[in-house]
């Protein structure tokens, strides 16, 4: 867990004063005359979603960058609100729409906490291995869309040829594609259906040699090396003050990942490496995510060799206030009947207390603080999105950028509208 | 010619001459469904000429859509790019970024209050003839969000042709909601801005 | 316990692992320099506000027992309605903070303000907390003394009203049905 960078990226911080996320014109080094104000609308042709761009440009250099973020704010905190905690797990997905596994199960772990449930190993794993597969989705639709937009076109159908992999695997298990609401308080909403192991192990037979493919179009190609290395430099001291995390953070050297420093599900029985790369540029985390593909890859087969073994045992727990009853027992029991009424109808509460959770997403830190007052309802939600935190650093990065720069950079940050805006 | 208006097992109107049989794909016996049915009286009411209907033709196959993807429909929209679902079959993988060059606005997500004022500027922004097809329940009619910022429809800022379920629909889904759109275009069914009547 | 020499301590809670330090919001930015400096913490992992107003009003029929069974002996298990502890004031402001290192760590600052009250930024402490405080502000109305760009984020530039709390209405139409028509 070495913390201390051994290379400096570059000297001091380059945190903007005195609002450390806007980049302001600095009349030393440009003539304020000769400054064009631009505007990257929300509707661009960056795939990232509605995120507004103010830059002031110098001919083609970037002299100063806001970034003007609402534009696709649901209301989703307060709306839970008003949703019990079964119906609430619906709206944790569509948050962070990329990687809707990692969102779910930050919800659900909240509410277990706070109830104090105890979770079958079958869930935990499969639980593991949904979040992998979502991580491995998350990082392909990354790929897929920053290198489409650096001029690297062909990789867009490459990597979603194999998201359309991980998505007929998610199907299998959850019904539909994507936002599949397979977790829930106490485990998986259902069983794991015949023929999925068989399906995962081809899919990660396959995985390594597409990831292989990737690397071998991008990894030494010219332009992609002239437009990805030495862009968008963050060193470790500042990524840190700006509360960077997941492959930005280890992109800059920082080596910390939830998944082995503060495990949660079984992430402390699954072998599997960190990738850290100390440049702090574009290009290194581009490395971290590619590598990342590799690890969640093994991951995923570790958690299909553990679940073979666990034929037959319960993938939900066994809490009848609040986990609903098998159906077959509805028609003999009346306590199970009264129980599915009252979770179906006012919902299981959840006892009074506070709670941070947080998980390793495929963005980094996603946390979910969430408030109870003992009701069927939360009383208060919050997601800590590591996009919105990521987008913070881009004012950071954009020292000497130009504006094809601009593009590479808010590309590395994989940042995802729907959870800066929530 | 005596126009029958029965049940019957295959149409020999026109746009079922085209090839154009999205209802028939599962189930080829079927007689017409709702949608062509509907598209028929349009059709026999509008009396298309020929050069109406080569112009039709051509413009079906081959719209352009702009890059207005908002949230989670944006996915499943670029996955309809992607090798397996291949919309560049119909003439429509090059998306516009520019909605001055862009024939149909595939509202994809959830329209909060804030990004109201610049969809309606892009829809503005774009050249007639232009289709809106609204993706996704957000898109349709605000989805599962009722709340504060979420519009709860798009249509009440902009016409829209084609309004297709689904949180997040399908890309087969969505396949289906443009394919109608292109059979509606064929048909010479006017865009939904000349049908509502509503400032172009 | 680690965490006697926060300046401005009014109180220690342990709960479900987790320790929340609860700090005189006049002394927040020295209580986290000092944990920043003193104990490592050198992260703030995220900033979460929250609008306790109503909180305990209407009774709530709360789960009163644990994972093993009823206790039909504590008072009020019978399932009648139980009303939770109140809170000091109506807002709270969490946050929450991370010591990246060899001995990882995670604690919880917490000040409480009622409804006008101001707290002093931690822009100063750690420059992430800048657009969080943003956020506090559009969504609750909390106002955050010494930042530099307090302006709406999330919300229109000139939207009324702070929607988060708890007296702002959900807002949405009314759902129609066909049959009333």
């Amino acid at each position: 867990m070495a913390v201390a960078p051994r290379r400096k990226v570059y000297e001091g911080s380059r945190i903007p004063q005195p609002i450390p996320t806007v980049l302001e014109v600095d009349p030393s080094r440009h003539d304020v005359d000769d400054i064009l104000r631009v505007n990257f609308g929300p509707n661009h042709p960056s795939t990232h979603g509605v995120l507004r761009l103010i830059v002031d440009l110098d001919g083609e250099q970037i002299a100063g960058i806001a970034a003007v973020v609402g534009y696709l704010h649901t209301g989703f905190e307060k709306t839970m609100e008003n949703k019990t905690w079964w119906k609430g797990i619906t709206y944790p997905e569509r948050i962070d729409y990329v990687s809707f596994q990692n969102n779910e199960l930050v919800f659900v772990l909240a509410i277990e906490q706070l109830l104090g449930l105890q979770i079958p190993r079958k869930a935990t794993w499969m639980r593991m291995a949904m979040c992998e597969l979502n991580r491995i989705h998350s990082h392909l639709v990354w790929l897929g869309t920053s290198a489409l937009e650096l001029g690297a076109i062909s990789m867009f159908w490459y990597a979603f040829r194999e998201r359309d992999l991980v998505l007929d695997l998610t199907e299998m298990v959850g019904g539909t594609r994507m936002h599949t609401r397979y977790f829930q308080a106490g485990g998986l909403a259902e069983d794991i259906p015949p023929g999925f192991y068989a399906e995962a192990r081809k899919f990660c037979d396959r995985m390594p040699k597409a990831v292989d493919d990737y690397e071998a179009i991008l990894d030494r190609n010219e332009i992609w090396l002239r437009r990805t290395k030495g862009i968008g430099l963050l060193s470790p001291d500042d990524a840190l003050a700006l509360g960077q995390s997941g492959p930005v953070l280890r992109g800059s050297g920082v080596d910390w990942d939830l998944r082995r420093d503060q495990p949660y599900l079984a992430y402390d029985e699954a072998d599997f490496r960190v990738p850290v790369y100390p440049e702090g540029d574009v290009y290194a985390r581009y490395k971290v995510h590619m590598d990342e593909m590799r690890q969640s890859t093994r991951i995923i087969a570790q958690c299909i060799e553990r679940l073979e073994t666990m034929e037959g045992e319960p993938w939900i727990a066994d809490d009848r206030k609040v986990v609903l009853p098998p159906r077959h027992e509805l028609h003999t029991s009346m306590e199970s009947l009264i129980h599915h009424f009252k979770i179906v109808t006012e919902g299981y509460v959840v006892p009074e207390g506070e709670i941070y959770v947080p998980i390793e997403s495929p963005r980094g830190e996603l946390g979910c603080y969430v408030v109870s007052d003992g009701g069927p309802r939360p009383w208060r939600v919050k997601f800590r999105a590591p996009s919105f935190v990521a987008l913070e650093a881009t004012a950071t990065c954009m020292s000497d950028a130009l504006v094809a720069d601009m593009i590479a950079i808010v590309g590395s940050l994989d940042g995802v509208m729907g959870e800066v805006d929530r | 010619m005596a126009v029958e208006r029965t049940r019957r097992k295959v149409s020999d109107r026109p746009l079922a001459k085209a090839g154009l049989q999205s209802e028939r794909l599962l189930w080829p016996t079927r007689g017409p469904g709702v949608f062509e049915q509907e598209v028929e009286n349009l059709e026999d009411a509008l009396g298309l000429t020929t050069v109406q209907k080569a112009v039709a033709w051509a413009q079906s196959h081959s719209v352009w859509p702009d890059t207005f993807g908002l949230a989670c429909c944006a996915i499943e929209m670029m996955s309809i790019v992607s090798s397996r679902y291949d919309i560049s079959r119909f003439g429509m993988e090059r998306f516009s970024s520019s909605p001055r060059q862009a024939d149909l606005l595939i509202v994809s997500g959830r329209v909060v209050h804030k990004m109201a004022a610049p969809l309606r500027q892009v829809y503005d922004q774009m050249l007639e003839p232009k289709w809106v097809i609204a993706m996704g329940a957000c898109a349709s009619s605000g989805g599962m969000f009722n709340n504060y910022t979420v519009l709860q429809g798009v249509d009440k800022i902009v016409p829209v042709d084609i309004h297709v379920p689904g949180c997040p629909p399908r890309p087969e889904a969505l396949m289906e909601g443009i394919i109608r759109l292109h059979e509606k275009i064929q048909a010479g069914v006017p865009p939904a801005y000349q049908i509502r009547g509503v400032a172009e | 316990m680690a965490y006697e020499g926060v300046p401005g301590l009014v109180e220690t809670k342990v709960a479900y692992g987790e320790t929340t330090l609860v700090v005189d919001p006049a002394r927040v930015v020295e209580a986290c320099t000092y944990l920043r400096d003193e104990q490592g913490f050198n992260v703030l992992a995220d900033l979460a506000a929250a609008d306790y107003l109503g909180w305990g009003a209407r009774g709530v029929a709360g789960y009163i027992g644990t994972p093993a069974g009823r206790d039909l002996n504590s008072p009020g298990s019978q399932g009648l309605e139980r009303v939770p502890a109140p809170k000091p004031k109506r807002f709270s402001v969490s946050y929450h903070l991370l010591r990246i290192g060899s001995d990882a760590r995670r604690v919880r600052v917490q000040v409480w303000l009622d409804d006008g009250e101001d707290v002093d930024s931690v822009v100063g402490v750690w420059p992430t907390a800048d657009w969080h405080e943003r956020e506090a502000w559009d969504l609750y109305g909390i106002r955050f003394a010494g930042h530099p760009n307090l302006v709406r984020i999330l919300m229109d530039d000139d939207w009324d009203g702070h929607p988060l709390r708890k007296d702002y209405p959900l807002g949405g139409e009314p759902v129609r049905f066909s049959e009333d028509e």
